[in-house]
């Protein structure tokens, strides 16, 4: 019992967020089980329905409906059964090009940290060159002519642009590991470069890894909703920053549809909120220390 | 050391160039050109547009975009180098460098002034959650104003302008300069510029002062361990004196080529606050350079933004030394 | 050694920034309680505001607002330049379908149709004092007929006019290459938004018109006719203020219009722009939605619109079509374009796509009454009782696609030899009402059994795909062109056009081949306008367009223009037709004249 609560007070912060990622994700792909998700589709509904709460709506809406329980925006979609479809989507293509991104910057970054030389140079160049260039100004140029946009392709995209910053990181990593005495002990010992980076280093860099994971799977969901809510998302498949793009243009503020923005960007910042714990949580097991200064 | 600067300036060039040729390459890659944009426009005024293809041939020709793409590029690059930007495409013949001039004040002056005051408050608020010396309400409070950096910047703008524009009415909501002001050196044009500013700039500072708070907070507490705080303390200086004099300052500098580094990020940013709350500024140009395909708006502005970031990155990473002395760049000294 | 560390505490930050906050809110909040005007306060003065129209600007914030010449292609004149300071020679009145005589008086033609004699109202001048005559049209066709194609309109200009002749100094006569019933239709009338313009020779002459921008201050530049002349240029707002001097009041021909200022100003995304004028900030706004023009109404009760009931929104010229790539399998089978047709539901997609706000759609043509009068020949030739277009229904359409031999596979979609039926709709990213029947046309042909997408592209990559012919189907409006004659639309889709897929195609970029159809329009052609002759032809032409069905016509597009009546009165509307009530065509000259100030 002592042990779970110590558990619990160190690492409070990452059981939280991971409590409430979870609890997204699970809404998410547990929901169509409880909901029809094809009302998410144009149509579905009555237009404008406000939540099922409002008493009063007004002479501009149409009486709530309880078959559409959060409402419905001006084209026909159940608010509840978009926030179902939507979310573990937006989910989805986080994890993917964070995937991808971390698989290609761990690799990079390994490389140019342990082998240095001219290797390591060129690394480092070519991130510089690519954090320079604004990542939003290209995904817009190349979103604008990829042929079919569904969840992988804008996946991929984002990844390309997710690379540099986990290679910069880790490269720094494995430079300030490479004279600890485990590694000069590994070498002495005959081990290969590839054993020593990935049997010595990277074990030990794994909460690390695992923080720089979540993080960029946030920044990954951030840069896909930017790019939706100018609207250049996927159209049929529902994602949160294309409800967001279709609300600002149907003046949904101005009109009093706050439900029609307001819980997809409740939702948006559930998975934030979330996810920055899950770092904030991560972080503080690789470096013990940043638990917080011991009270005097 | 001279080595080591040689290669660092190497580097900037290369990086430079290579972010050049990378926004020359993307965007040409894209079907469509820019007078077709401009005939795509005119359709969804005047109903029709006739000759249409002779209209975007013609203009094509005289742009050069029929030239093979290595002609084209030496042509860019020999532009910049000779600190031209060119005609834009689909402003012609309005130059590139006209349009930033109109607008680059306006981003530098309302997000580079924001990103510097997220700086300055949130590495403020890092040090303070990581000092023993802060009182229990501050450190109670000050994680709770974090949590609004999971808020994405452009939706905390929606809800800024939700409350404070169409709500409160205190700000506006569009438009970085009141109707009706000639802008100039004036009170009233100042006063107007900073009350249109406020809440596009709070958005930003709001949104993005958690990650310089964590960062900062990391440092400090990386540096708390050394052996030189340990020696401050017994030497029985004041604990403000190590706050600032030995905590801070050996904890900022990583910050500072992280700041340095992002002031490229401010363009992405940009883009998406320009455009919700109407702000005359170079992101909202860039974006509009992509849709309608403008290849030399986009260069131009990239390549400023790019040369910028480069020459910061570099001017604080040859900085180091002087700041911090333990930092040499003689070769061989790592083992 | 950093110095400056350890000045920066807490404090100064925090009393910094509260002192900057209540600086800022301070003549923001004494403003809020006077008077309840912008989202956010303004520096308003009162006064001027009873004289002042505030026009919203309709195609976007205007990146180059220095440069005034309307030939180039990146040149704008919808924030005011050719509503308040370029005046037409002539100006088609859709509501009356008169051409009204503006700078010109008259522009006949001889029998052969080949000839075109424009005169001239005597008495024009320039805003700086320089008569505008017959050399200045002169002057301006060759140096179009020079410059093309670069120069708007020049390329058009430069396939019909021969050379033009100065007949004396109120007298140009155009002899043209081929006969053109309608050429001073077409480039003249403001047949749609605006049209060519006169430019003043004795500041033009020796300029290269394709760089010269057409912008001083200190010489009062763009000079040209109109009752006001530009007063003051910002990216997001321009200022007209009234010309004391006007040709047209000094002759006696109409008084001065009353409002002293005009300004065009642009105000953001749809939310903004309308939250603005429900705060008295704007007289006029570009199309809304109908939400947006709901909640309007509800904050300000003085705003109108076009008409009070349903659809309350005026019908533009450019009917949204679907329109399919006759080079696409099995899109190219009119069978299977009449099964789409089967399938969708127009009054779904008013309802939903439009929230009512207009008509659907069983010709190409808009609803104006001279073509309104043609499709009612069609209507009683028996046409649409053959050709079904406005039937919705699904059953039919499984038929026909069941007779070419697909079938239901396992995901639910019809299929064929292995390939599923699929259908990609593409749609310009900048126009949200397109995309929006787009959407419901995909669910409809989902529920059908097609696999039906549809996606946004940028202008440009739309543009180009179009004229390339790479694309399925598009969501657009390509069949704009006739307003009071049939030719102009009819002619889009004439063979004529055709190029191969991967060159570029002027008209017609779906490529639809029908010689007999497209004879019958060549003959139409030539015939003068009005001519009684046309019908015969026309319902023979339509008898086999509507056989082919080679666009899939959906709704009639609406333009809901609010007007504030709060300042100003004698806006357009159904009940005050005297114009139609676009405020960014440069028919505006009309509605500028008839504007009463309110005094308040």
């Amino acid at each position: 019992m002592d042990r779970l609560r110590s558990l619990l007070e160190n690492h409070w912060k990452l059981g939280l967020g991971l409590a409430i990622v979870l609890t997204v994700a699970g809404t998410g792909l547990m929901g169509h089980l409880v909901w029809d998700v094809t009302r998410a589709r144009v149509g579905s509904t009555e237009l404008n329905l406000p939540p099922i709460w409002v008493r009063n709506p007004g002479p501009m809406f149409p009486k709530p409906d309880p078959t559409s329980p959060l409402g419905s925006d001006s084209s026909g979609r159940d608010m509840l059964a978009l926030l179902i479809a939507a979310t573990p989507n937006s989910l989805r293509v986080g994890v993917v090009a964070a995937g991808v991104g971390m698989a290609a910057g761990i690799f990079l970054g390994f490389t140019a940290g342990f082998l240095g030389g001219w290797v390591d140079n060129t690394i480092r160049v070519v991130a510089d060159a690519v954090i320079t260039v604004p990542a939003l100004a290209v995904l817009i140029v190349i979103s604008s002519y990829v042929r079919q946009i569904d969840l992988n392709n804008m996946a991929i995209l984002l990844a390309c642009f997710a690379w540099p910053a986990p290679t910069r990181t880790i490269r720094a990593q494995v430079l300030s590991m490479r004279h600890r005495p485990f590694v000069q002990m590994a070498r002495l010992s005959g081990a290969s470069s590839f054993e020593i980076m990935f049997l010595e280093i990277l074990p030990n860099l794994l909460p690390y890894l695992a923080a720089s994971f979540t993080g960029t799977v946030s920044a990954s969901i951030l840069a896909a909703t930017g790019l939706e809510a100018l609207g250049l998302g996927p159209t049929r498949i529902p994602t949160l920053g294309m409800t967001i793009f279709y609300a600002i243009k149907a003046s949904a503020i101005l009109r009093g549809m706050w439900w029609w923005w307001g819980f997809p960007i409740f939702m948006l910042v559930l998975i934030f909120s979330g996810l920055f714990l899950v770092t904030i949580g991560l972080d503080e097991i690789a470096n013990p220390r940043l638990r917080g200064a011991p009270r005097r | 050391m001279k080595v080591y600067l040689l290669q660092r300036v190497g580097m900037f060039f290369l990086t430079v160039w290579l972010g050049m040729t990378l926004i020359f390459i993307i965007p040409r890659l894209a079907p469509g050109d820019p007078v077709a944009a401009m005939v795509s426009r005119m359709t969804a005024q005047a109903g029709q547009v006739e000759n249409s293809a002779e209209i975007i041939e013609a203009w094509r020709a005289r742009f050069g975009l029929d030239d093979p793409l290595p002609i084209q590029y030496l042509r860019y690059m020999k532009n910049v180098f000779s600190f031209r930007l060119g005609y834009s495409l689909a402003y012609f013949p309005t130059t590139v460098e006209e349009m930033v001039r109109d607008t680059l004040p306006w981003t530098v002056g309302l997000l580079a002034l924001a990103t510097v005051l997220s700086f300055l408050l949130g590495n403020t608020v890092g040090a303070l959650l990581a000092w023993r010396g802060t009182p229990g309400l501050a450190r109670a409070l000050l994680p709770i104003s974090l949590t609004f950096t999971s808020i994405p910047p452009f939706m905390l703008g929606i809800l800024l302008i939700y409350v404070f524009s169409f709500g409160l009415e205190w700000f506006p909501a569009a438009g970085n300069v009141a109707r009706g002001i000639h802008p100039g050196i004036s009170f009233s044009f100042l006063v107007s510029v900073l009350h249109h500013g406020i809440l596009p700039a709070t958005a930003i500072i709001i949104t993005t002062m958690g990650f310089w708070a964590l960062g900062m907070r990391g440092m400090m507490i990386t540096t708390d361990g050394e052996d030189y705080m340990i020696l401050a303390e017994a030497k029985g200086l004041r604990p403000r004196r190590i706050f600032f004099h030995y905590g801070v300052r050996n904890a900022i500098l990583p910050q500072v080529t992280a700041l340095a580094l992002s002031f490229g990020g401010i363009a992405g940013g940009a883009v998406i606050i320009e455009y919700i709350f109407t702000y005359p500024g170079m992101g909202y140009l860039l974006y509009q350079g992509i849709v309608n395909n403008d290849f030399v708006l986009i260069q131009g502005i990239v390549t400023i933004m790019i040369v910028g970031v480069s020459l910061a990155v570099l001017i604080v990473d040859l900085l180091y030394p002087l700041i911090d002395p333990r930092i040499t760049y003689r070769k061989g000294s790592y083992g | 050694m950093l110095l400056g560390r350890r000045r920066f505490s807490l404090t100064v930050p925090s009393i910094g920034s509260l002192i900057l906050l209540l600086l800022i809110c301070a003549p923001g909040c004494k403003r809020s309680r006077q008077d309840r005007s912008g989202p956010g306060a303004r520096t308003e003065r009162d006064l001027a505001r009873k004289n002042t129209v505030i026009f919203d600007i309709d195609g976007g914030r205007v990146m180059n607002p220095d440069v005034w010449n309307p030939f180039v292609p990146g040149s704008r004149s919808d924030h005011g330049f050719h509503q308040a300071i370029i005046e037409p020679l002539f100006l088609l009145n859709y509501e009356s379908g008169e051409i009204l005589p503006w700078l010109g008086e008259s522009f006949l033609h001889d029998d052969s149709l080949t000839t075109w004699t424009l005169r001239l109202r005597p008495g024009i001048e320039w805003s700086d004092g320089e008569p505008f005559d017959a050399d200045d049209v002169i002057f301006t066709a060759n140096m179009l007929l020079e410059h093309s194609p670069h120069l708007l309109y020049s390329a058009s200009l430069a396939t019909w006019i021969d050379h033009v002749e100065k007949v004396d100094d109120l007298n140009v006569r155009f002899h043209l290459k081929r006969p053109n019933p309608r050429f001073q239709l077409d480039y003249w009338s403001v047949k749609i938004w605006g049209g060519a313009n006169i430019v003043p020779q004795h500041i033009w002459e020796g300029k290269d018109p394709i760089t010269f921008k057409n912008y001083d201050p200190a010489l009062g530049w763009p000079i040209f006719t109109g009752p006001y002349t530009l007063e003051r240029v910002s990216p997001t707002e321009f200022v007209y203020v009234r010309n004391r001097d006007w040709w047209g009041a000094k002759s006696g021909w109409k008084p001065l219009p009353r409002p002293e200022r005009l300004v065009w100003t642009w105000y953001g995304p749809e939310e903004t722009r309308a939250a603005s004028m429900a705060n008295g900030q704007l007289d006029s706004l570009m199309d809304i939605s109908y939400g947006a023009f709901q909640a309007l109404q509800m904050r300000n009760k003085n705003i109108i619109a076009w008409s009070k009931e349903p659809p309350y929104a005026w019908l533009d010229p450019c009917p949204r079509t679907l329109e399919l790539n006759h080079t696409v399998e099995p899109w190219n089978d009119p069978e299977m374009r009449w099964a789409l047709n089967y399938a969708l539901n127009r009054d779904e997609i008013v309802r939903i796509a439009y929230e009512n706000t207009t008509l659907p759609n069983h010709h190409f043509f808009p609803a104006y009454p001279p073509l309104k009068r043609l499709v009612h020949l069609v209507e009683e030739k028996g046409l649409y009782e053959r050709f079904p277009v406005m039937e919705h229904n699904p059953e039919k359409a499984k038929r026909i696609i069941e007779s070419k031999g697909y079938q239901r596979n396992n995901a639910g979609y019809y299929a064929k030899d292995g390939k599923e039926l699929v259908l990609l709709i593409t749609t310009h990213e900048a126009f949200i009402e397109k995309q929006r029947i787009a959407q419901v046309l995909v669910e409809q042909f989902q529920h059908l059994g097609i696999n039906a997408t549809t996606r946004n592209e940028a202008g440009a990559t739309w543009q180009d795909n179009y004229q390339f012919g790479r694309f399925e189907a598009r969501m657009g409006w390509q069949a704009t062109g006739s307003i009071n004659e049939p030719w102009n639309s009819m002619d889009s889709m004439n063979r004529r056009w055709i190029v191969p897929v991967g060159e570029r195609a002027q008209f017609n970029g779906w490529r639809w081949d029908h010689q007999a159809y497209s004879d019958l329009v060549d003959q139409i052609g030539v015939l003068p306008l009005g001519d009684p002759r046309i019908d015969e032809l026309f319902l023979r032409a339509m008898e086999i367009w509507l056989r082919d069905l080679p666009v899939i016509p959906i709704t009639q597009a609406k333009k809901l223009i609010p007007f504030d009546t709060t300042h100003w009165e004698g806006w357009p509307s159904k009940e005050n037709n005297y114009i139609h009530s676009p405020t960014w065509w440069q028919s505006t000259h009309l509605i500028l004249h008839n504007l009463e100030p309110t005094g308040r």
